[in-house]
């Protein structure tokens, strides 16, 4: 291909009448016709591309990917009592899912018991509610912990409801060593787009390093965070910030653990990443390989790490939920079969797919279902997992991943220049930018400039819902809080109260707060009780609005 | 020489912090020429009401994706009707079942959004319903 | 005619909160209503101190105003804040957003906030806010705080309607005292140097020390006190709501008070004069057709405009006295 041919084909395209249409990626960003050699000149694949399972990673973190071993199917999953989603755990497994993932309610998430003033009305409603250990006993019943991994999708309240996690592990005689799963326990990200903290920024930062260092040392196979971009996205977020603002989290926990004394190659190579899969396909896949390089470069280049499984950006994928439609929800398969399939061709670790009916409520038995199948068909039927990063070369993804890269760099810079992450957020830059970027993007649907099939555009009217809703029954947070008022009352509580005191005591002093937390979730201390000590010692967080 | 403005009052009430929408609609509001008190998170429904009484506002949206929506809308629009404020809009977004949207027609709140609405629809919406007492 | 209902009335002098509300929002929405409101609402005054919170954007106005509304109304003050925030120039419209900063106030039945946009004020107070304010007073509120965003003339408009003004200021802005209105720093009765946790305080607090040094001295008001704090930690609270306190006494007790009430009122007539004026005259047929013809002539023909200002103010005398003369003839 010449520099002539090139002219010419230009010309003729020019010349052939385009359709009305905007050529830009979801996120804005221009897109040339066509992608050649040319748009690849300046860029060398031995040290930008590589090899799967060698640095920099572009093309995979394993030699042999999913030819060695497909991700993980794991779907999330968790709503009312413990008992109903132990029962939907059953369920999984036995459809041939091969990980757990726990979805927490919302009194929960942020650390309130069920009989909380907040919690009226919301227990069990988006996930399961756990106020004490007896909980984990239910949640768990009957699953082979040391067999099968498990997820757990908490922030705030992470550090003690892992603390419960192991307790229940340490009652059945499951050593803490045979435990494998993930905590997701990114506290960042929420202060730039959940907005699930109790505390301000450092008292949860420390509580991220203390369980760090307890994880290297007795629960090794643990991943202690999943630094997460997925939130990020769904708060309206480009391509490019979720890129950027998830690494520049994963820096500032490094450089926090490193502050704390911990050795880089003790806690790195059980980080983890979270990821989106959004609805434009290419610019996914090009962003989860542009963060395997950029991951793999900063830690060893700038942090210094000598292993090689400290450099790996291995990362957990979930389909994008905010771009699935209550309108024709069926159509929302279809969404999520592209989603999953970046996904795979990003290269993910573990995946999880939306049901079609997740706009409206918690998704019922059978969306569940598809939602695997389609997992299933990906690996099974469509052939993609047979050869390690197919699209690896292309001349368009390999121009789009460093172009990711290069986005990154800037908003890297710029939130330096801002004094670091902790200081970014304070100063509302997170939130400002993505509070633009949905708006810029509402607003292009608006115009329709963007479409959304079945909302703005092709649209039924007069549709009747038909898809089976699942709902969640009245009955659920009576039970909870009858359970939870048993529990108080059957416990020694003495010994909670004398393990409360020694959590305040440790907390207040400089020791690692694992142990402590592990012993008021021995005694079957309340989340809330937890809660409310530490907050006495660290105080409740409240957020400077921005818009 | 007057110029009379839509006040609207935009808050998520309980335990939930996906405020994507609530800022969206809040900015599109405020586009489209009309005031916005921005209450953000956690608002109890007496928080609501109290601040839509000295607000005298025209309009109380509320953005719930957290499930809870029966009992909040429930509370408020009681809250409301206690306060003399019973002729204004009340009307809101997030994940709420088409069901649940028939039984809250029945409470009152006509109308509610969700994810997928277009923007310039829920503009219109609040500016042809937004109700105010005559003084 | 009376645009407002005797119920309403009612309800504002048994202390209804919606209606004091919604006499705001008549102060804001219908200007013709204020002759009929403030006929009830100046008598009704109870001697209320307006106290102006201003400063650039981000110092934490809002936060301070928070916290030493809380403490006043612990002192057993009856409060009334006003936050005023810009309306946009393009699209009319305003995110109220102070408010949410003062979520610890919200359930404090002594405390009444009420935000407002500027709306034609230019980014300064609404030409609303100073009735408002006297609304406030009626009601019976006697610590009233008017807290604006500090932008363009915000700053000069809230020294009218404030018997006191705060200056709030935070370090390591650099040289935010030279981008300060002249004015605004010699009519202030206290400088705040919030977040006074951050570095460049010491500095900060130097420069204004030194500004008081070399500044004329202020007819019967002594310098401003300089003082440091720290009001989302809370810290320096207490010094400034006694400073408040102590200028209040100062002011009211210094005839400060009554100076400022008098001014304002000898403003508000002389304008209110001109606007009645001003709207019987382009009441008058076709008169902003003729202006907008009359200028687009002079300026091609690039003629001064005051010979038809002269010749227009002549026919517009002549021709009131006819009106007025043939409505006493009807009458």
């Amino acid at each position: 291909m010449s520099k002539t041919s090139n002219a010419a084909w230009k010309k003729k395209y020019e010349n052939s009448g385009l359709r009305e249409a905007d050529f830009t990626s979801i996120s804005g960003r221009p897109l040339q016709p066509l992608y050649t050699r040319e748009d690849l000149a300046d860029f060398d694949p031995e040290t930008g591309l590589g090899l799967p399972g060698d640095y920099p990673y572009t093309r995979g973190v394993h030699p042999s990917m999913y030819r060695g071993k497909l991700w993980t199917m794991r779907q999330f999953a968790g709503m009312g009592t413990p008992d109903q989603t132990n029962e939907r755990y059953r369920f999984l497994l036995e459809k041939g899912q091969t990980g757990l993932s726990v979805a927490f309610d919302n009194p929960t998430l942020y650390g309130c018991d069920s009989d909380h003033a907040l919690a009226a009305g919301e227990v069990g409603k988006t996930g399961v509610a756990v106020d004490t250990l007896a909980d984990m006993e239910r949640l768990f019943a009957g699953i082979p912990l040391d067999r099968v991994s498990t997820s757990m999708t908490i922030n705030a309240p992470a550090a003690w409801i892992f603390a419960m996690f192991l307790a229940n592990a340490e009652k059945r005689g499951i050593p803490f060593a045979t435990l494998r799963g993930t905590l997701q326990n990114d506290i960042l990200k929420e202060y730039i787009a959940q907005k699930e903290w109790i505390f301000p920024p450092e008292p949860h930062l420390r509580l991220i390093t203390d369980l760090m260092a307890f994880c290297a040392a007795e629960v090794p196979q643990w991943n202690t965070i999943s630094i997460s971009g997925y939130h990020i996205r769904e708060a309206g977020s480009t391509a490019g910030q979720e890129l950027a603002f998830t690494l520049a989290d994963g820096f500032c926990y490094v450089e926090h653990a490193l502050a704390a004394g911990l050795d880089i190659e003790d806690f790195a190579p059980r980080l983890s990443f979270f990821f989106n899969s959004h609805l434009d396909f290419f610019e996914e896949i090009a962003k989860m390989r542009a963060a395997r390089r950029i991951w793999a470069r900063a830690m060893r280049e700038k942090y210094k790490a000598k292993n090689p499984r400290s450099w790996l950006c291995r990362f957990h994928v979930q389909t994008a939920g905010c771009s699935l439609t209550a309108q024709q929800p069926e159509i929302n398969i279809v969404r999520t079969a592209l989603e999953a399939l970046a996904g795979v061709l990003g290269g993910c670790q573990s995946l999880h797919t939306n049901s079609m009916d997740e706009a409206l409520a918690l998704p019922s038995e059978k969306a569940v279902e598809i939602a695997l199948r389609t997992q299933q068909i990906i690996a099974f039927e469509s052939g993609v997992a047979s050869v390690i990063d197919p699209l690896g070369g292309s001349y368009y993804v390999e121009k789009l991943t460093n172009g990711l890269e290069e986005e990154a760099e800037r908003y890297f810079r710029k939130i330096d220049e801002l004094g670091g992450v902790v200081k970014a957020i304070e100063l509302g830059f997170f939130q400002r930018e993505i509070t633009r970027a949905a708006y810029e993007y509402q607003m292009a649907l608006s115009r329709k400039k963007k479409f959304h099939v079945g909302v703005n555009d092709f649209v039924n009217s007069g549709q009747t819902l038909e898809i089976p809703l699942l709902e969640i029954d009245e009955a659920v947070e009576r039970d909870q809080v009858a359970f939870l008022q048993r529990t108080r009352s059957e416990r020694d509580n003495g010994a909670v109260r004398e393990a409360l005191e020694a959590l305040k005591q440790a907390a207040a002093g400089g020791r690692n707060l694992m142990p402590p937390l592990l012993e008021c979730a021995r005694r079957y201390a309340t989340l809330g009780e937890t809660s409310a000590a530490l907050t006495a010692v660290f105080g409740e967080y409240r957020e400077q609005p921005f818009y | 020489m007057a110029e009379r403005k839509i006040k609207v009052i935009i808050a998520k009430p309980g335990l939930d912090g996906h405020d994507r929408g609530a800022k969206v609609i809040a900015r599109a509001l405020v586009e489209a020429g009309m005031e916005v008190v921005y209450l953000g998170l956690q608002q109890t429904p007496e928080a609501i009401v109290r601040a839509a009484v000295e607000e005298d506002a025209d309009v109380v949206g509320l953005s719930i994706l957290s499930g809870a929506h029966m009992a909040n809308f429930r509370k408020v629009r009681e809250l409301m009707e206690a306060a003399g404020l019973g002729d204004r809009l009340l009307t809101g977004g997030g994940i709420i079942p088409t069901k649940d949207q028939d039984k809250l027609k029945g409470l009152g709140v006509e109308k509610v959004f969700g994810p997928g609405d277009d923007l310039q629809e829920i503009v219109e919406y609040i500016r042809r319903n937004a109700r105010r007492a005559a003084a | 005619m009376n645009l407002i209902a005797q119920a309403l009335w009612d309800d504002f002098f048994k202390g209804g909160r919606l209606a004091c509300a919604r006499l705001i929002s008549a102060v804001e929405n219908d200007p013709e209503a204020w002759p009929e409101i403030l006929d009830k609402i100046i008598p009704a005054q109870k001697g209320g101190v307006r106290i102006g919170v201003t400063g650039p954007p981000g110092v934490g106005k809002s936060t301070v105003t928070a916290a030493l509304a809380r403490r006043a109304a612990r002192a057993g003050h009856a409060v009334g804040i006003l936050a005023v925030d810009p309306t946009s120039p393009f699209s009319g419209g305003a995110f109220l957003g102070d408010r949410v900063r003062m979520q610890e106030l919200g359930g404090d039945d002594r405390v009444f906030i009420r935000s407002m946009a500027s709306r034609s004020g230019h980014g300064g107070l609404s030409p609303a806010t100073p009735y408002a304010a006297d609304v406030l007073d009626a009601f019976g509120l006697d610590r009233i705080f008017i807290e604006t965003v500090g932008v363009g003339q915000a700053e000069l408009d809230v020294l009218g309607c404030s018997d006191l003004v705060i200056l709030v200021l935070q370090p390591g802005t650099g040289d935010v005292i030279q981008a300060l209105k002249a004015g605004i720093i010699e009519a202030a009765d206290l400088f705040l140097v919030n977040k006074s946790d951050l570095q460049g305080t010491e500095t900060l607090l130097d420069s204004l020390r030194f500004l008081m040094d070399i500044s004329p001295v202020r007819k019967e008001r002594p310098f401003p006190a300089v003082l440091e704090a720290a009001a989302l930690l809370d810290k320096g609270m207490d010094a400034a709501a006694a400073e408040i306190e102590r200028l209040v006494e100062n002011c009211v007790g210094s005839g400060r008070y009554r100076e400022k009430r008098l001014s304002r009122l000898e403003q508000e007539i002389r304008a209110a004069i001109q606007r009645e004026l001003w709207l019987d005259f382009s009441a008058l047929a076709g008169a902003e057709e003729e202006i907008r013809a009359v200028a687009a002539d002079l300026l091609t023909k690039r003629a001064s405009p005051y010979p038809y200002i002269r010749e227009t103010c002549s026919r517009i005398r002549i021709q009131l006295a006819d009106e007025r003369a043939s409505r006493v003839k009807d009458e």
